[in-house]
């Protein structure tokens, strides 16, 4: 009944051994202990699970493991360079952009989705692109200014 | 939580139509899982077989000819929004998607998921009907196309057989002097429409006079449906605001709502009203430009 | 030069960087070896006698370890209201009887999820339905169902607030208005669900990391309900995604993964799921109000009456203190010369109704506010005009009730009817409306009957200069860490960086009551801000032998620089003297304690955040629907201690309270709770958010540490109030009840229509 899927997480090639019915957030969280992804509801609405399957922002609590098998996921524990935080991460940090952090890192995954396919977001945009996301502390406003600063090269990436 | 089932991800459109065939009420179809994986998480859907047709590639495009556009089943919500086909006379489909629930739902889930669990609610419905839209679904058996407005049969439920795939859904050439126009309404954005207006019309050469015309109700009824005693109200003749206010109080007539926590079934015909009026300016709007 | 170096500066909050790199752990993210998965069944009835169980099929499941019931209690009931044995109502784990549908009835501890919640399905229960009843109204009639057993009339508590005498001033009033309204529940819907890791151990000692706002009253709880020794328990409190009221009672993850954990000695983590969630946690109160106010015809506020049922579901949780806090809120921030509240709390068959930001004072704000621009319109008296006629000011008393030291109310006052004059002429259906507050800065009644003082800090300063701080307070994503530590550092006269906190651990810290009534920054503060200055008079002592300095001079510590106060050229390095004090005591850290728990500051609160604040609305007169345009408050909240703190607060207030106004909901059918996910529980996100302003009012608040009180609270009450005032200034029409949703605007908009024709 199980099966073998292989998922690059975060730039490291995993190999795991599965019910096909494991949903990617519990092979993320539970499987390979990246906890950062987190389970904010049973109905795929509230984008806490968010992480980057292939280039898209996806809701990794609506996806089974299998049907991610052989791609590239990228989570919140990715973002960082070594030591160095992604302009992202300083940005939500400098705005007060998190508070209790529970939905923090999918909204990152999802801004760092938006940015790689659009970095020259307006504020419209933005506003569309973080929508999936609920976040009951900050009112949202201050995460669209923190990605409004990245978008104006306020937080250049360190190469 | 989900319980157990054995999964199959076949290659082509003929290895997934065998095992249907084989597997017919023992199995259910996965394309994005948007919506099947919500159900099967709190336990009202436990199919013995999963039958998983997101790679297959086959079902995966969008095409533009002479004969209009073409849409595979498994070709994804963020596909069809940012497709380069969506313009001019479809631009419309753009717009819908784009306010179909949220990116993440998009970049996963496919035109032919959310077809085929038949939300009374759901975006795309209506749209494709004002666009006179017709899918295909295949089976062992061979294939089979329809209108897709006798596609939706009640709540939750399609006319496709078992065994059978919803495999494409065929838009044809937009008319000249055609312009459609999608009015979604809600309390927030994103969520699911309380009542969602499609209006397509075709005018008899920019003089202002209705050719044609095609009203969709989304949310309206226990499937999206036409508002047919409201088109007749425009067919032939010359379309001004007061013509459209009263198809608009046509349809609210035609209009089957159902009272829920959103809405009550009167407000839900109000809406109706307002909407189809408005759909009808901007779509008369765009018509006059095409 | 700014009179402070440390607070009022911009930090990245504490805890930050874990949060961004998904490092930090949540209650939910822990693992411990053996750990088991526990999963709680709940009734299915809103009201029914447990008549038998059968776990034996469950317990005999293979993976299963533990199985609980009722029967393995102690058999007491708890309640947060401790000082009144009579409201600790609550087994948690139902023994006998259910009383809404969610009670929980038994617990199972499994390796893993899956087969958890398999095992639930083997249980079995015998009930026996009671007629159940769900209007309070219905409740306290003599054909409701007892609920309770002793409580006629399901009348659960009743408060009684007065001062002067409102029946004779109503009779010297020009004109009296009478209203009613009726105020919804509304869910907290913490980003985290209520979730606890409980590790019993051979020793007999209980460890539980838990999401929680009080460690101090989960570790009392738990003590009382399993009939521990408190110093037995330790509560843990990890990264903690959101509270707002929910996560500071006894809650059924904590119960029941402790007992399952006591029975086996094995860790058990329970994690409430979204339904359970919505359902089986506790909710905003639902009010039913009746005003009266009178005045004179220059604007004078002369008497108002206040009578209030509230829906107690079936406990009574928090609820008695919203009850209170409804009742005194409605005189708020006004001076009623005459004023009366009576405040029923009837229980029913629902979800029991407790504590949610802003604790009854957002439902009395709206009602307020509406009324009072109703009173201002029949007056012709402009909205401004009569709010700065009343409106209370610094040192005013409330009778027999509070003392209001600082007051911004009417600088703020001014600042918004400046933005809202520049505003200008406003196109067709847009309407700015008003609505003016003020809040508690933590709650003086100590209904939990601590021993303790309400809050207690320790500093320690270690050889390298490096401070721990210690102290009870909840970290739960407000900044309560930051903004102490701000404090902390401040006050000691070192770095922001120099402080190390340790927050909400029961095995180190001193207990603090927790993160509600928005009592941190002044009441922890406070204990923060003596503890500092007991560490720092130690080290000044050593300094003054050591400096040799004129007993005239004062001596004080800033930026790391130990100072005469006079001649700040002359000093010492804070580095060389922590360590050379630390080795003329032997060795000894440096150990400061502080401690604060108010006196004589009245029944309610040491002090009080004011404010006003403007919504616009565009109202689209056909549908009903209306955009929220944009939300400018002037808050006063004292001195600012952590302005990104201080700004994440008060801007993030408007999406819920904004949310209370607009669409947030949960209507029920026969008790049961209708849109129990985030799928159909409607909330603002960040398409519909408005544009937020905040202007800040600096005051003082003597009480206060550097001046500081409550910002966490006070922007939770006037957004709905404001909403309503503003539709009806866009389109003329009033809605009494909540929210205001498009379709009774439209309602409202037609009504008006018929009225206009005939």
């Amino acid at each position: 009944m199980k099966k073998v899927v292989k998922l690059t997480v975060n730039g490291q090639p995993y190999e795991l051994y599965i019910k096909p019915k494991t949903l990617l957030i519990e092979v993320l969280r539970d499987h390979l202990q990246l906890t950062g992804a987190k389970r904010g509801c049973e109905t795929g609405s509230c984008g806490a699970c968010t992480v980057i399957l292939d280039g898209m922002a996806v809701k990794s609590c609506s996806i089974l493991a299998i049907q991610a098998d052989g791609g590239e996921v990228t989570t919140v524990e990715g973002l960082a360079k070594g030591n160095e935080l992604h302009p992202l991460q300083k940005a939500f940090l400098d705005h007060g952009a998190v508070q209790c952090g529970f939905c923090t890192s999918g909204m990152l995954m999802s801004s760092k989705a938006l940015l790689d396919e659009n970095p020259n977001l307006d504020k419209q945009q933005i506003k569309e692109g973080i929508d999936g996301h609920i976040c009951r502390c900050t009112g949202y406003n201050s995460i669209v200014r923190a990605l409004t600063d990245v978008v104006k090269g306020e937080y250049k990436e360190v190469k | 939580m989900i319980r157990d089932f054995e999964y199959f991800a076949p290659k082509t459109l003929d290895e997934a139509l065998t095992l249907l065939d084989k597997y017919r009420d023992e199995c259910k179809v996965i394309a994005g899982g948007q919506s099947l994986i919500i159900l099967m998480r709190q336990g009202l859907v436990a199919p013995k077989y999963v039958i998983d047709i997101k790679r297959i590639s086959e079902l995966n495009y969008i095409s533009a000819g002479k004969d209009g556009v073409k849409i595979g089943a498994v070709t994804t919500h963020r596909a069809i929004e940012k497709s380069p086909v969506m313009k001019n006379g479809l631009i419309v489909l753009a717009e819908m998607e784009k306010r179909l629930s949220y990116i993440e739902t998009r970049n996963w889930g496919t035109i032919g998921g959310n077809l085929c669990n038949a939300n009374p609610a759901g975006d795309p419905a209506p749209v494709l009907m004002a666009l006179n839209a017709s899918v295909k679904m295949a089976s062992v058996r061979g294939e089979r196309t329809m209108a897709i407005e006798d596609f939706f049969v009640d709540s939750h439920k399609t006319a496709l057989e078992p065994g059978e795939l919803l495999i494409e859904i065929q838009i044809p050439p937009v008319p000249p002097h055609t312009g459609t126009a999608y009015n979604k309404f809600g309390i927030i954005e994103g969520h699911a429409a309380i009542v969602g207006v499609a209006f397509s019309i075709t005018l008899q050469s920019g003089d202002g006079v209705c050719d044609n015309v095609r009203i969709a109700l989304g949310a309206s009824a226990t499937t999206a449906i036409r508002a047919k005693k409201a088109e007749e109200v425009l067919i032939g003749k010359k379309v001004t605001n007061t013509l459209l206010k009263k198809a608009g109080e046509t349809a609210m007539a035609e209009a089957k709502p159902l009272s829920d926590i959103s809405a009550s079934d009167k407000y839900r015909r109000e809406l109706v009203r307002v909407m189809v009026a408005r759909a009808g300016n901007e779509a008369f709007a765009r018509a006059k430009q095409a | 030069m700014s009179k402070y170096s440390v607070i009022g500066t911009r930090v990245n909050m504490i805890g930050g960087t874990e949060k961004v790199t998904g490092n930090a752990k949540y209650t939910t993210d822990l693992t411990l070896p053996g750990m088991l998965y526990g999963k709680i069944l709940r009734s299915p009835h809103p009201h029914a006698k447990i008549l038998n169980f059968d776990t034996s099929k469950a317990e005999k499941m293979l993976g299963v370890k533990a199985v609980v019931t009722g029967s393995d209690t102690i058999g007491k009931k708890q309640g947060i209201w401790r000082r009144f044995p009579e409201l600790c109502d609550e087994e948690i784990l139902c023994r006998t009887k259910v009383r809404y549908i969610g009670d929980a009835v038994a617990a199972v501890a499994a390796i893993d999820e899956d087969t958890a919640e398999e095992a639930l399905g083997l249980i079995k229960v015998e009930y026996e339905t009671l007629p159940a009843v769900f209007d309070p109204m219905e409740a306290i009639t003599e054909e409701a169902p007892q609920i309770h057993e002793g409580v006629e009339l399901n009348i659960n508590v009743n408060r009684h607030i007065e001062w002067g005498n409102v029946d004779d001033a109503f009779k010297e009033c020009d004109h009296i208005r009478e209203d009613q309204f009726v105020c919804s529940s509304q869910a907290h819907v913490c980003m985290e669900t209520h979730c606890a890791l409980a590790s019993f151990d051979y020793n007999g000692k209980l460890t539980v990391w838990t999401s929680t706002q009080s460690s101090y009253y989960i570790q009392v709880l738990l003590m009382g309900m399993l009939g521990m020794r408190e110093g037995d328990i330790r509560v843990i409190n990890p990264y903690t995604g959101g509270g707002f009221g929910s996560k500071f009672e006894l809650d059924s993850a904590q119960f029941c993964a402790s007992l399952l954990s006591k029975k086996i000695c094995r860790p058990v983590k329970i994690v409430l799921n979204r339904e359970e969630e919505f359902t089986a946690t506790k909710r905003r109160t639902p009010m039913y109000y009746f005003l009266k106010l009178g005045a004179k015809k220059d604007g004078t506020l002369l008497a108002k009456e206040v009578r209030v049922i509230t829906e107690g579901g079936a406990y009574t949780a928090m609820g008695a203190t919203a009850l209170y806090l409804t009742g005194f809120f409605s005189s708020f921030p006004y001076k009623y010369p005459n004023y009366r509240y009576d405040g029923y709390r009837a229980y029913t068959n629902t979800e029991p109704t407790s504590a949610m930001r802003g604790f009854g004072a957002p439902q009395s704000t709206f009602v307020g506010e509406s009324q009072l621009d109703m009173m201002a319109e029949d007056l012709g008296i402009d909205p401004f005009e009569i709010r700065r006629k009343n409106g209370m000011t610094p040192d005013y008393v409330v009778p027999g009730q509070a003392f209001i030291q600082s007051c911004g109310l009417h600088q703020c006052l001014d600042k918004i009817e400046a933005h809202v004059k520049e505003r200008g002429k406003l196109p067709p259906n847009h309407g700015i409306g008003i609505a003016a507050y003020g809040f508690m800065s933590g709650g003086i009644f100590n209904w939990f009957d601590t021993p303790y003082s309400f809050s207690a800090a320790i500093v320690r300063i270690n050889i390298d200069g490096k401070v721990d701080l210690f102290t009870g307070a909840n970290e739960i994503g407000q900044g309560s860490n930051t903004t102490l530590s701000l404090i902390c550092a401040e006050e000691l006269g070192v770095h922001f960086d120099d402080i190390r906190i340790h927050s909400a651990d029961t095995g180190i810290c001193p207990p603090d009551l927790g993160a509600w009534g928005s009592r941190e920054t002044l009441m922890n503060g406070n204990a923060v801000k003596r503890a500092a200055a007991d560490a720092k008079a130690q080290l000044l002592e050593f300094a003054a032998a050591k400096m040799g300095v004129n007993i005239v001079y004062d001596l004080d510590i800033k930026d790391q620089w130990v100072h005469l106060v006079d001649r700040p050229e002359r000093g010492v390095s804070y580095f060389d003297i922590v360590k050379e004090a630390i080795r003329g005591r032997d060795g000894e850290v440096i150990i400061g304690r502080g401690h604060y728990t108010p006196h004589r500051k009245g029944m309610i609160s040491p002090a009080y955040s004011f404010g006003i604040q403007a919504a616009e609305v565009e109202v689209d007169p056909e549908t009903g629907k209306y955009k929220l345009l944009n939300v400018t408050t002037a808050h006063d909240s004292g001195k600012v201690i952590n302005p990104v703190g201080i700004e994440g607060q008060l801007e993030g207030a408007i999406m819920m309270a904004g949310g209370y106004g607009y669409c947030e909901d949960q209507p029920m059918h026969n008790g049961k709770i209708l849109n129990p996910t985030i799928a159909d529980y409607m909330m603002i996100r960040s398409l519909d958010m408005p544009e937020t302003k905040i202007l800040e009012i600096d005051t003082y608040e003597p009480e206060g540490p550097f001046g500081a009180k409550e910002a966490g609270e006070g922007l939770t009450n006037p957004t709905a109030g404001a909403i309503g005032n503003a539709v009806y200034k866009a389109v003329g029409v009033r809605i009494n009840t909540l929210p205001i949703t498009p379709e009774k605007v439209f309602r409202a908009l037609k009504e008006k229509e018929r009225k206009q024709k005939r």
